[in-house]
Protein backbone atom coordinates (compact mmCIF):
# COMPACT_ATOMS: atom_id res chain seq x y z
CA UNK A 1 0.00 0.00 0.00
CA UNK A 2 2.88 2.57 1.25
CA UNK A 3 4.60 2.12 -2.18
CA UNK A 4 1.55 2.23 -4.64
CA UNK A 5 1.41 5.39 -2.91
CA UNK A 6 4.88 6.43 -3.76
CA UNK A 7 4.40 5.17 -7.33
CA UNK A 8 1.16 7.36 -7.45
CA UNK A 9 3.54 10.71 -6.18
CA UNK A 10 6.14 10.22 -8.73
CA UNK A 11 3.79 9.35 -11.71
CA UNK A 12 1.82 12.96 -10.43
CA UNK A 13 5.76 14.44 -10.29
CA UNK A 14 5.99 13.29 -13.81
CA UNK A 15 2.81 14.13 -15.39
CA UNK A 16 3.83 18.09 -14.74
CA UNK A 17 5.77 18.72 -17.53
CA UNK A 18 9.05 21.25 -16.94
CA UNK A 19 8.52 24.52 -19.43
CA UNK A 20 11.62 25.92 -17.93
CA UNK A 21 13.90 24.46 -20.68
CA UNK A 22 11.48 25.16 -23.73
CA UNK A 23 11.43 28.81 -22.23
CA UNK A 24 15.07 29.11 -22.79
CA UNK A 25 14.79 27.89 -26.35
CA UNK A 26 12.11 30.23 -27.37
CA UNK A 27 13.65 33.34 -25.73
CA UNK A 28 16.44 32.82 -26.97
CA UNK A 29 15.44 32.54 -30.28
CA UNK A 30 13.50 35.31 -30.11
CA UNK A 31 16.39 37.67 -28.96
CA UNK A 32 18.17 36.60 -32.23
CA UNK A 33 15.29 37.08 -34.39
CA UNK A 34 14.37 40.53 -32.94
CA UNK A 35 18.58 41.07 -33.26
CA UNK A 36 19.01 39.79 -36.49
CA UNK A 37 15.63 42.05 -37.50
CA UNK A 38 17.63 45.37 -38.34
CA UNK A 39 16.20 47.21 -40.40
CA UNK A 40 18.47 48.47 -42.53
CA UNK A 41 18.00 51.91 -43.20
CA UNK A 42 19.73 53.48 -46.11
CA UNK A 43 19.10 56.69 -47.51
CA UNK A 44 19.40 57.68 -51.08
CA UNK A 45 17.83 58.86 -54.31
CA UNK A 46 15.78 56.74 -56.94
CA UNK A 47 17.09 56.70 -60.49
CA UNK A 48 15.19 56.43 -63.70
CA UNK A 49 16.95 54.33 -66.14
CA UNK A 50 15.18 54.42 -69.45
CA UNK A 51 15.73 51.43 -72.52
CA UNK A 52 17.76 52.87 -74.66
CA UNK A 53 14.72 53.66 -77.65
CA UNK A 54 13.07 55.69 -74.40
CA UNK A 55 16.05 57.59 -74.03
CA UNK A 56 15.93 58.98 -77.11
CA UNK A 57 11.98 59.56 -77.38
CA UNK A 58 12.43 61.90 -73.83
CA UNK A 59 15.71 63.92 -75.64
CA UNK A 60 13.48 64.09 -78.86
CA UNK A 61 10.58 65.89 -76.72
CA UNK A 62 13.25 68.02 -75.68
CA UNK A 63 14.62 67.48 -71.75
CA UNK A 64 16.76 69.65 -69.76
CA UNK A 65 19.53 67.82 -70.63
CA UNK A 66 22.69 68.32 -68.31
CA UNK A 67 25.90 66.38 -69.47
CA UNK A 68 28.64 65.44 -67.12
CA UNK A 69 32.01 65.02 -69.00
CA UNK A 70 34.94 62.71 -68.61
CA UNK A 71 36.59 65.58 -66.96
CA UNK A 72 34.03 66.35 -64.41
CA UNK A 73 32.71 69.38 -65.69
CA UNK A 74 29.16 69.97 -66.00
CA UNK A 75 27.01 71.61 -69.46
CA UNK A 76 23.44 72.70 -69.64
CA UNK A 77 22.97 74.91 -72.90
CA UNK A 78 26.84 74.39 -73.90
CA UNK A 79 28.06 76.02 -71.25
CA UNK A 80 29.72 74.56 -68.41
CA UNK A 81 27.83 75.30 -65.15
CA UNK A 82 29.68 75.00 -61.66
CA UNK A 83 27.99 72.49 -59.30
CA UNK A 84 26.49 74.94 -56.86
CA UNK A 85 24.87 76.22 -59.77
CA UNK A 86 22.83 73.22 -61.33
CA UNK A 87 20.18 73.76 -59.16
CA UNK A 88 19.23 78.01 -60.42
CA UNK A 89 20.06 76.70 -64.11
CA UNK A 90 17.76 73.49 -63.97
CA UNK A 91 15.05 75.88 -62.10
CA UNK A 92 15.03 78.36 -64.76
CA UNK A 93 14.30 75.89 -67.77
CA UNK A 94 12.12 74.28 -65.97
CA UNK A 95 10.05 77.53 -65.28
CA UNK A 96 10.40 78.05 -68.55
CA UNK A 97 8.73 75.27 -69.78
CA UNK A 98 7.46 73.01 -66.55
CA UNK A 99 6.70 69.93 -68.46
CA UNK A 100 10.15 69.26 -69.24
CA UNK A 101 11.94 66.25 -67.41
CA UNK A 102 15.84 66.39 -66.56
CA UNK A 103 18.21 64.21 -68.77
CA UNK A 104 21.25 63.21 -66.53
CA UNK A 105 23.99 62.43 -69.06
CA UNK A 106 26.98 61.05 -67.27
CA UNK A 107 30.14 60.42 -69.00
CA UNK A 108 31.69 56.69 -68.69
CA UNK A 109 34.90 58.23 -66.56
CA UNK A 110 32.42 60.88 -64.32
CA UNK A 111 32.54 60.32 -60.74
CA UNK A 112 29.11 59.31 -58.85
CA UNK A 113 29.32 62.27 -56.84
CA UNK A 114 28.66 64.17 -59.20
CA UNK A 115 26.24 62.32 -60.43
CA UNK A 116 24.41 62.69 -57.08
CA UNK A 117 24.47 66.04 -56.85
CA UNK A 118 23.13 66.82 -60.07
CA UNK A 119 20.20 64.65 -59.41
CA UNK A 120 20.06 66.29 -56.04
CA UNK A 121 19.90 69.60 -57.63
CA UNK A 122 17.11 68.90 -59.89
CA UNK A 123 15.87 67.00 -56.69
CA UNK A 124 15.70 70.79 -55.24
CA UNK A 125 14.92 72.52 -58.23
CA UNK A 126 11.03 70.17 -57.66
CA UNK A 127 11.77 68.02 -60.65
CA UNK A 128 11.17 64.55 -59.76
CA UNK A 129 11.01 63.23 -62.78
CA UNK A 130 14.79 62.21 -63.75
CA UNK A 131 16.39 60.02 -66.45
CA UNK A 132 19.80 58.88 -66.46
CA UNK A 133 21.90 58.31 -69.82
CA UNK A 134 25.51 57.36 -70.41
CA UNK A 135 27.52 58.90 -72.10
CA UNK A 136 31.08 58.61 -74.14
CA UNK B 1 -6.97 25.49 12.89
CA UNK B 2 -9.14 24.87 9.97
CA UNK B 3 -9.12 28.14 8.68
CA UNK B 4 -5.29 28.71 8.75
CA UNK B 5 -5.17 25.29 6.39
CA UNK B 6 -7.45 26.48 3.80
CA UNK B 7 -5.70 29.82 3.90
CA UNK B 8 -2.48 27.84 3.64
CA UNK B 9 -3.68 25.84 0.73
CA UNK B 10 -5.15 28.92 -1.13
CA UNK B 11 -1.89 30.89 -1.12
CA UNK B 12 -0.18 27.68 -2.59
CA UNK B 13 -2.47 28.07 -5.42
CA UNK B 14 -1.84 31.79 -5.99
CA UNK B 15 2.01 31.55 -5.19
CA UNK B 16 1.95 29.19 -8.87
CA UNK B 17 2.47 31.71 -11.65
CA UNK B 18 0.21 30.45 -14.76
CA UNK B 19 2.60 30.87 -17.78
CA UNK B 20 0.24 30.53 -20.54
CA UNK B 21 -0.90 33.95 -21.63
CA UNK B 22 3.16 34.95 -21.35
CA UNK B 23 4.06 32.22 -23.96
CA UNK B 24 1.21 32.87 -25.74
CA UNK B 25 2.45 36.00 -26.53
CA UNK B 26 5.93 35.20 -26.65
CA UNK B 27 5.28 32.39 -29.70
CA UNK B 28 3.40 35.26 -31.63
CA UNK B 29 6.24 37.27 -30.93
CA UNK B 30 8.45 35.02 -32.23
CA UNK B 31 6.41 33.92 -35.18
CA UNK B 32 6.37 37.54 -36.04
CA UNK B 33 9.42 38.24 -35.70
CA UNK B 34 10.71 34.63 -37.92
CA UNK B 35 7.81 36.09 -40.48
CA UNK B 36 9.55 39.42 -41.38
CA UNK B 37 12.66 38.80 -40.92
CA UNK B 38 14.67 39.42 -44.42
CA UNK B 39 18.24 38.39 -43.90
CA UNK B 40 19.66 41.49 -45.52
CA UNK B 41 23.42 40.56 -47.42
CA UNK B 42 25.31 43.63 -47.33
CA UNK B 43 27.72 44.27 -49.54
CA UNK B 44 30.47 43.88 -47.33
CA UNK B 45 32.52 47.28 -48.41
CA UNK B 46 33.06 50.40 -46.91
CA UNK B 47 32.04 52.80 -48.82
CA UNK B 48 31.99 56.91 -48.63
CA UNK B 49 28.46 57.79 -49.80
CA UNK B 50 28.08 61.41 -51.92
CA UNK B 51 26.07 63.96 -50.19
CA UNK B 52 22.29 64.84 -51.13
CA UNK B 53 19.52 66.85 -49.41
CA UNK B 54 16.34 65.45 -50.91
CA UNK B 55 17.81 62.24 -49.96
CA UNK B 56 14.94 59.78 -48.26
CA UNK B 57 14.51 56.47 -46.85
CA UNK B 58 13.18 54.07 -49.49
CA UNK B 59 10.81 51.61 -47.86
CA UNK B 60 11.74 48.72 -49.95
CA UNK B 61 15.71 48.32 -50.67
CA UNK B 62 17.03 45.40 -49.84
CA UNK B 63 19.42 44.36 -52.40
CA UNK B 64 22.68 46.43 -52.21
CA UNK B 65 25.27 47.13 -54.40
CA UNK B 66 28.64 48.31 -53.22
CA UNK B 67 30.83 50.11 -56.36
CA UNK B 68 34.20 51.23 -54.92
CA UNK B 69 36.37 53.83 -55.33
CA UNK B 70 39.03 51.36 -57.34
CA UNK B 71 35.60 50.56 -59.43
CA UNK B 72 35.08 46.92 -58.02
CA UNK B 73 31.59 45.76 -57.42
CA UNK B 74 30.34 44.24 -54.16
CA UNK B 75 27.78 42.45 -53.47
CA UNK B 76 27.11 39.83 -50.95
CA UNK B 77 30.88 40.37 -49.37
CA UNK B 78 32.73 39.10 -52.85
CA UNK B 79 33.46 41.15 -55.87
CA UNK B 80 31.77 40.62 -58.40
CA UNK B 81 32.62 41.56 -62.47
CA UNK B 82 30.69 43.52 -64.46
CA UNK B 83 29.23 40.01 -66.09
CA UNK B 84 28.60 39.03 -62.57
CA UNK B 85 26.33 41.15 -61.39
CA UNK B 86 22.93 40.21 -63.45
CA UNK B 87 23.49 37.10 -62.06
CA UNK B 88 24.03 38.07 -58.39
CA UNK B 89 20.90 40.23 -58.78
CA UNK B 90 18.73 38.13 -60.01
CA UNK B 91 19.41 35.49 -57.09
CA UNK B 92 18.74 37.70 -54.61
CA UNK B 93 15.76 39.24 -56.41
CA UNK B 94 14.60 35.66 -56.10
CA UNK B 95 15.27 35.16 -52.53
CA UNK B 96 13.48 38.39 -51.56
CA UNK B 97 11.08 39.53 -54.90
CA UNK B 98 10.03 42.66 -52.90
CA UNK B 99 13.33 44.12 -52.32
CA UNK B 100 14.34 46.81 -54.61
CA UNK B 101 17.99 47.87 -55.79
CA UNK B 102 20.34 49.66 -54.17
CA UNK B 103 23.24 51.49 -54.93
CA UNK B 104 26.01 52.18 -52.86
CA UNK B 105 28.23 53.88 -54.88
CA UNK B 106 31.59 55.37 -53.59
CA UNK B 107 31.91 59.56 -54.26
CA UNK B 108 35.22 58.48 -56.31
CA UNK B 109 32.99 55.55 -58.48
CA UNK B 110 33.22 55.86 -62.25
CA UNK B 111 29.45 56.12 -63.47
CA UNK B 112 30.30 53.69 -65.99
CA UNK B 113 30.02 51.03 -63.54
CA UNK B 114 26.96 52.35 -61.56
CA UNK B 115 25.06 52.87 -64.70
CA UNK B 116 26.18 49.16 -65.42
CA UNK B 117 24.40 48.25 -62.57
CA UNK B 118 21.56 50.32 -62.69
CA UNK B 119 21.13 47.72 -66.43
CA UNK B 120 21.89 44.70 -64.81
CA UNK B 121 19.58 45.52 -62.17
CA UNK B 122 16.98 46.21 -65.51
CA UNK B 123 17.98 43.29 -66.84
CA UNK B 124 17.00 41.12 -63.84
CA UNK B 125 13.70 42.64 -63.90
CA UNK B 126 14.13 44.66 -60.82
CA UNK B 127 12.83 48.25 -61.13
CA UNK B 128 13.06 49.98 -58.11
CA UNK B 129 16.99 51.47 -58.02
CA UNK B 130 17.94 53.61 -55.96
CA UNK B 131 21.45 55.07 -55.35
CA UNK B 132 22.73 55.81 -52.11
CA UNK B 133 23.29 59.32 -51.12
CA UNK B 134 24.20 60.16 -47.45
CA UNK B 135 21.41 63.55 -46.04
CA UNK B 136 24.13 66.27 -44.60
Amino acid sequence: MRKHIANLKSEEDENEINLTPMLDVVFIMLIFFIVTASFIRESGLDVNRPDQDQAQVVQEEGAILVVIDSTDDIWIDNRIVDVRAVRANVERLHAEDPERPVVVQAAKASSAELLVSVMDAARQADIYDISIAAGD
Amino acid sequence: MRESVIEQLEQDEEAEINLTPMLDVVFIMLIFFIVTAVFVKEPGVEISRPEAVTAFVPEKGSIFIAVTAANEIWVDNRSVGTEGIRGAIERLHAENPEGGVVIQADREAANEFVINVMDAAKAAGVNEVTIAAAAP
